[in-house]
């Protein structure tokens, strides 16, 4: 209705300017439940602790070295060169210092690149990479999975421990853990090394090693990787890595049966509701799960 | 607190009483924006000493406003744009006693999913809703802080409201 949405009604009824009762005129009775369970569990929420005299006293300490003091000009001398010398090796400093990113479990975060790229990183990974001269010298380093979409310009290099990724301007997902490296390419071109070999990535394909063994594939029809839209999908992988990566996404452990480790699991698992998550992945194989406590869940 | 045309930033009374006011719900409102309770008291600090050397340029009455300016301006040139998690402390009042382990799961479920639906919301709209339930400010006061109109508010919240419900329900 035209005129409700003009009114904000939920925000008048959040203020108890309208009733609850004016409110199920508009709303099904299922949409005012959840409403009012929003704002009973918003209401329990508390921001971060913050004592304002233990800040002030801080504060003070910072306050007195702006104290303007007098010198005479020999000493002034001193400290201009010291200050210069300073300035220098900070400029050197910062200027050189990474930039890092870390993901927790159960977490996942995407930033910016300064050349506008975007990162998405999936759960317990980093990425470091220095921000000076960053548009002639795009070079990060990556532990754990990450999609990226490359602005276009110069060459740009994501550095692992298991092999190198370059391209040009470009969509495409790593991952490097453990003896796990994939790069999917979902536009473009790229350009990957592993073990001194050098292999083209087109757009729509893959390339893995698992086990020390290598596989590409050209059967990627996706435009992205299903993890960003919180799922993970997986075709013929062995088990040991579809639950390592549940792990990531939910921050348990699970114990099994370590004969299972190379079975192949095609299939996926939401991030978002675990129980659906461990049924889609203990379903295909006729295993059970059991909570052993809140985090930690053995197959059986 | 005793605004009058003579209200002098730079005395060190004066300008401690702000600070003690002030402090606490401006590290509130940056929390709000970006989820980082470090960032947060770092702005704040940064804020208030930047406030203090410009202590001569303050309009008094407008204290409050210049104050969230320097801290706004500060958020925007220190803060990367990375996604926001915000994570929070649950006062959890309610004494669930008699409650099912299924119904305490679920509760808690949901809290979680609110809190990452929280953490999805824009920003415009995730500050002014916490604002108002966190810090239990009006429409009005937000408006004023915000420097936006009443209606602006009660649009941000009333999105933000309907966000909440669409992005849980689809979880």
């Amino acid at each position: 209705m035209k005129d409700m949405k003009e009114n904000n009604f939920l925000a008048k009824w959040l203020a108890n300017e309208i009733s609850e009762t004016e409110l199920k005129k508009h709303l099904s009775e299922g949409e005012v439940r959840i409403y009012k369970k929003i704002v009973s569990h918003s209401n329990q929420l508390e921001a971060p602790h913050f004592n304002a005299e233990e800040a002030l006293k801080k504060l003070n300490l910072k306050n007195s070295r702006t104290k303007v003091k007098k010198m005479n000009f020999t000493k002034f001398m001193y400290k201009a060169a010291a200050i210069i010398v300073v300035v220098f090796a900070s400029y050197y400093f910062i200027g050189n210092q990474s930039q890092n990113y870390t993901t927790s479990f159960a977490q996942k975060i995407t930033f910016d690149l300064p050349d506008k790229s975007t990162v998405n990183l999936n759960a317990d990974s980093e990425v470091k990479y220095k921000k000076r001269n960053w548009k002639n010298n795009r070079y990060l380093s990556l532990k754990g999975e990450a999609y990226f979409k490359v602005a276009k310009g110069s060459k740009f290099t994501v550095k692992t421990t298991l092999g190198n990724v370059t391209v040009l301007g470009t969509q495409f997902n790593v991952v490097a853990r453990n003896n796990y490296f994939e790069v999917v390419c979902y536009e473009g071109l790229v350009s990957a090394t592993y073990k001194n070999n050098t292999i083209k990535i087109p757009a729509g394909s893959s390339f893995k090693v698992i086990n020390s063994k290598t596989k590409f594939e050209k059967t990627v029809t996706a435009s992205g990787p299903s993890w960003i839209q919180n799922n993970s999908s997986f075709k013929s992988m062995p088990y040991w890595y579809v639950i390592s990566e549940l792990e990531r996404q939910y921050n348990i452990t699970i114990e099994f049966n370590n004969t299972l480790s190379n079975n192949l699991f095609t299939g996926n698992f939401t991030h978002n509701n675990l129980k659906n998550a461990l049924k889609a992945i203990t379903i295909p194989f006729n295993l059970n799960y059991t909570f052993v406590t809140n985090n930690k869940v053995r197959l059986n | 607190m005793d605004i009058n045309k003579n209200t002098n930033y730079c005395n060190e009374k004066i300008f401690s009483d702000f600070f003690i006011n002030q402090s606490k719900l401006l590290n509130n409102y940056i929390f709000y924006k970006c989820g980082n309770s470090n960032l947060a008291s770092d702005i704040v600090q940064d804020a208030f000493l930047k406030f203090w050397s410009n202590c001569k340029k303050v309009i008094p009455g407008k204290a409050k406003s210049f104050l969230y300016t320097i801290a706004n301006n500060l958020f925007l040139n220190e803060y990367s744009k990375s996604n926001v998690v915000l994570t929070f402390k649950n006062s959890q009042t309610k004494n669930y006693t008699n409650e099912s382990p299924e119904f305490l799961l679920e509760e808690k479920e949901f809290g979680v999913k609110l809190q990452r639906a929280i953490s999805n919301l824009s920003e415009a709209q995730r500050v002014a809703f916490l604002m108002n339930r966190i810090d239990g400010k009006k429409y009005k006061e937000i408006a004023e802080i915000l420097e936006i109109s009443v209606k602006a508010v009660e649009k941000r919240i009333h999105k933000a409201l309907l966000n909440l419900r669409s992005e849980i329900e689809n979880l």
